[in-house]
């Protein structure tokens, strides 16, 4: 109990930091250091309360017994502001709150670009508005705060998405995230009101195994509001394309928060709706989200591929990533309906586990990327390249991110897509029916998304970073200042740690999968004093990340001892780099981005349906062309099958619909006054 | 049957009444006397309510009523009468055989639906449905007259009915904040749409609202 009023003051501290923050921010907005400095710097330290105060609440098992408390007396009757720290929320508070103090920390750096053509302050503002919403939502413990955070989360989200305003692209993405994201909040609603109509109140807890007592059909209404509402949020493939217009165009600092919170969110909401709420699960729950996850992810990595943008690539890898851990989660859905709890637990934590790495990662790869644009200027990766030379520090953080979230070992990316194959591998064996293929089909889709997604950063690492600049802007790159090496750095830290440590980590889950499933899988996941990490109970694997880790340092001296051995009475010649012999290599002669993908928009053709466009001029042959035009495009099937098609039906039917608004006030009330009538008739 | 229930429901007829004259009648200044009555009426019962069941707070409610919808509104309202300079002439979508038909059809409806709830009212049995007859004849009027400061007055006649209703039925009156919080909204939007019929008249030389149609792109 000592604890857990412990881990309340501290949590309420964060909050308060974040509103000292937000109040902070805009009344310095005149002095922008001042407002960058009062606003980023709260906001980390509102980050360092919420992270002690969510770990140790996980750590000390005081999350599960937690009670609710309210966060200031309401004013409104039915409107309680009370939080619940409970296991699950804990944890995904902790993400923010370490996301929240990388990110603000960096910021101290990044926000210095704007200084003097936009308005740091009011940055700083919505940042930790964004902050607070995002803790809250993971917080709230009844429906009504929980929609209120959420809006306020999509509000500034959105407000923040805009902050670079006078880009046309920037507001047409920043409206489309605003239409996508309240079409999900209506599907919330709905689904509360549904729940609600069940237990008799908006409480949480009242909302708990509330689905074993709902009918089948209006249970599986609830579901599928629920996966649409949360899946827009979580940009699962078909409801995704917000996604990548508006991570790209916010500031990088907020790309990095979005991609690593605030798309988690939506994976909070369906973990707790179908883990906490609707009891145990019919199949076809787990299959669905399953398959959903299993096509995001390989489209998303498929689209990441095809892009030169560096911060569209990696928020179509948000979409890959999202869907590995929605695979986790369906796979969780299928064990609890076979009646497997300890499998279920196995995949649920691969996919919790894989949300805290892709958090970590991810914002470390766009604050990599933030790094270019705030060195560089630009996001088109077909005008980067050697930025090794110029930017030693940024090239080697986003080294260690490109590696961890191509699944490599030692890092954490490959520990929770090592345990989601666990999960998926002895799922095989937990039914007799056909639909038991489902689990190597989604493990042979993951393979293949891991292989893609490696490929897909020997694209971005290799033509960003490696090479000759190929335009002005990359050859004149300079090292960004130190706050923002500091905020990559200790996402470094945080995925090196994930990967090497995971069973210390693990302990974490232990009252999260109490409170879900009942069951706890530490000890039994744990093997070799925490050294090695075993794939689960029954026929698992094991694996140990630093075993391989230390691996690779002894191999290390290898390569070493044989040049001393053999070469070293060879003479050694210094020339440059890959230019076999001929001198001169220019920037035009190195790989392309478009051209290094190129093999896998052919294999993929029925995909991408590739177009291109060559235009060549010349004089009197062919061979001695003066001016050539080459353009390349890939179609995007989501937008031009399924959203325009829907977006001209709405038009469509939207201008029949005017011809209701005559204008005439008389007109509205009559339709007031009729539909009042109408009702009162109705309910005789 | 008391005392008290008789009295609330003989002025809930008497109200009823009021608003029947009120659909019926052309001329603006006597409308807006006709509401005044009605308000004064409306507090009465609030003050017997407040008397009969010791609910001290309802006699706040009956203290404001004649203060605001008795003395301040028509006060406020005729002297935009005057600053606009028009008298009569409501100009009626029907004429008033047929609104009163309609009227009294409502009046019908509104007795029929609150059938099923007269077992809740504690007092008189007739508040209910008088008030639902308030709030559906007030929106009919709202329609039937084409003029901006007519339609202020329906919509303030429907307000009289929220009120009869919430002092007749829920348990003596509502929490005295809803109740303030309705009073002080009724006060807002009519000085506010007072402003808006001095702007309409200024604007289109006319306070017929369904020129603003003219409005629309």
């Amino acid at each position: 109990m000592n604890m857990n009023d412990f881990s309340a003051t501290l949590l309420t501290c964060a909050l308060g930091a974040y509103v000292a923050g937000i109040v902070g921010a805009l009344l310095f907005q005149r002095a922008e250091k001042l407002a960058n400095g009062v606003g980023f710097g709260l906001a980390a330290a509102g980050g360092v309360c919420g992270i002690f105060a969510c770990a140790s609440s996980l750590a000390t098992g005081a999350a599960t017994a937690s009670q609710s408390f309210a966060l200031f007396p309401s004013l409104i009757p039915y409107v309680r502001f009370g939080l619940r720290a409970d296991a699950l929320g804990c944890f995904f508070g902790m993400v923010v709150s370490l996301l929240g103090v990388a990110l603000s920390i960096y910021s101290l750096g990044y926000v210095r670009g704007y200084y003097g053509h936009k308005n740091a302050g009011v940055l700083g503002a919505f940042f930790n508005l964004l902050l607070l919403a995002t803790t809250l939502v993971f917080l709230a413990d009844n429906a009504f705060f929980f929609l209120i955070a959420w809006e306020l989360m999509a509000l500034s989200a959105y407000c923040l998405v805009s902050f670079e305003h006078e880009h046309a692209e920037t507001r047409n993405a920043g409206v489309l995230f605003f239409i996508m994201s309240h079409l999900g909040t209506g599907c919330l609603i709905l689904g509360f009101l549904l729940l609600f109509q069940a237990s008799g109140s908006y409480g949480f807890e009242g909302f708990h195994a509330l689905g074993d007592k709902m009918p089948a059909a209006r249970r599986n209404v609830v579901f599928l509001l629920f996966l649409i509402g949360f899946g827009v949020k979580a940009g699962m493939v078909p409801l995704h394309i917000w996604l990548p217009a508006a991570h790209p165009v916010a500031p990088s600092n907020v790309s990095a928060l979005m991609s690593g919170v605030l798309i988690k969110t939506g994976i909070y909401g369906l973990a707790r709706v179908c883990f906490d709420f609707l009891g145990t699960p019919p199949n076809w729950w787990g299959v669905t989200v399953l398959t959903l996850g299993t096509i995001s992810a390989v489209l998303g990595v498929l689209y990441a591929l095809m892009e030169h943008d560096l911060k569209r690539l990696l928020a179509y890898h948000s979409i890959e990533n999202i869907g590995i851990i929605l695979m986790g989660l369906g796979a969780a859905l299928m064990f609890l309906h076979s009646g497997h709890p300890v499998l279920a637990s196995l995949a649920l934590i691969a996919g919790l586990y894989h949300t805290l790495n892709h958090a970590v990662f991810k914002a470390l790869l766009f604050l990599g990327a933030g790094a270019v644009l705030h060195a560089t200027h630009t996001r088109n990766m077909e005008d980067l390249g050697g930025l090794a030379k110029r930017m030693r520090w940024t090239t080697l953080c986003f080294l260690v991110g490109a590696v961890a979230i191509s699944a490599l070992p030692p890092l954490n990316g490959f520990v929770s897509e090592w345990l989601t194959y666990q999960s998926l591998l002895q799922g095989f064996g937990t039914t007799t029916s056909l639909i038991r293929l489902m689990f190597p089909l989604s493990g042979a889709m993951l393979a293949l998304t891991g292989a893609l997604a490696a490929a897909c950063f020997v694209k971005a690492f290799g033509v960003t970073f490696l090479g000759q600049p190929r335009g002005d802007h990359a050859r004149q790159a300079r090292e960004v200042p130190f706050p923002m090496l500091l905020g990559q750095g200790i996402l470094v830290a945080a995925c090196v740690f994930l990967g090497l440590f995971p069973t210390v980590f693990l302990k974490l889950f232990d009252p999260l999968t109490r409170q879900l499933t009942g069951q706890q899988l530490s000890q039994q996941l744990t093997m070799a004093d925490g050294l090695v990490l075993s794939g689960g109970p029954a026929q698992g694997g094991t694996v140990s990340t630093p075993g391989i880790a230390l691996m690779l340092l002894c191999l290390l001296p290898v390569p070493l001892t044989l040049w001393a051995l053999f070469a070293r009475r060879a003479g050694t010649r210094i020339g440059p780099t890959w230019d076999c012999g001929q001198r001169g290599l220019t920037p035009q002669m190195q790989y392309t981005a478009t051209g290094f993908s190129k093999p896998l928009r052919m294999i993929f053709k029925a995909l991408f349906r590739p177009r291109r466009e060559v235009q060549r001029e010349y004089d009197f042959s062919p061979y001695f062309t003066t001016t050539l035009r080459f353009e390349s495009h890939v179609e995007e099937v989501f937008q031009t099958r399924i959203y325009r098609p829907l977006r001209w039906l709405v038009l469509r039917a939207s201008r029949r619909l005017r011809a209701l608004q005559a204008g005439s006030l008389q007109a509205y009330l009559i339709y007031i006054f009729v539909t009042l009538l109408a009702l009162l008739l109705f309910a005789l | 049957m008391d005392i008290g229930s008789h009295v609330i429901t003989l002025m809930a007829a008497l109200i009823l009444v009021v608003q029947l004259l009120m659909t019926a009648q052309r001329q603006l200044p006597t409308s807006i006397r006709l509401f005044a009555i009605q308000s004064l009426l409306l507090a009465a019962i609030a003050a017997v309510v407040a008397y009969y069941h010791n609910a001290s707070h309802v006699y706040i409610v009956a203290g404001l009523t004649l203060a605001g919808k008795v003395f301040f509104l028509p006060w406020l309202l005729n002297r935009l009468v005057q600053r606009i300079q028009i008298h009569q002439e409501i100009e009626p979508l029907f004429n008033a055989p047929t609104s009163m038909l309609i009227c009294g059809g409502l009046t019908l409806l509104g007795y029929v639906v609150a059938r099923p709830f007269t077992s809740l009212e504690r007092l008189g049995n007739n508040t209910l449905p008088v008030a639902l007859t308030l709030l559906l004849t007030g929106f009919f009027l709202m329609i039937n007259c084409r003029k901006a400061l007519t339609q202020v007055l329906a919509l303030l006649t429907v307000e009289n009915g929220v009120m009869l209703a919430a002092v007749a039925v829920a348990s003596y009156g509502m929490p005295l904040v809803v109740e303030l919080g309705i009073f002080f909204d009724v006060l807002v939007a009519v000085m506010v749409l007072g402003i808006l019929v001095y702007r309409i008249r200024e604007t289109f030389a006319s306070m017929d609202t369904s020129k603003l149609n003219q409005l629309k792109g």
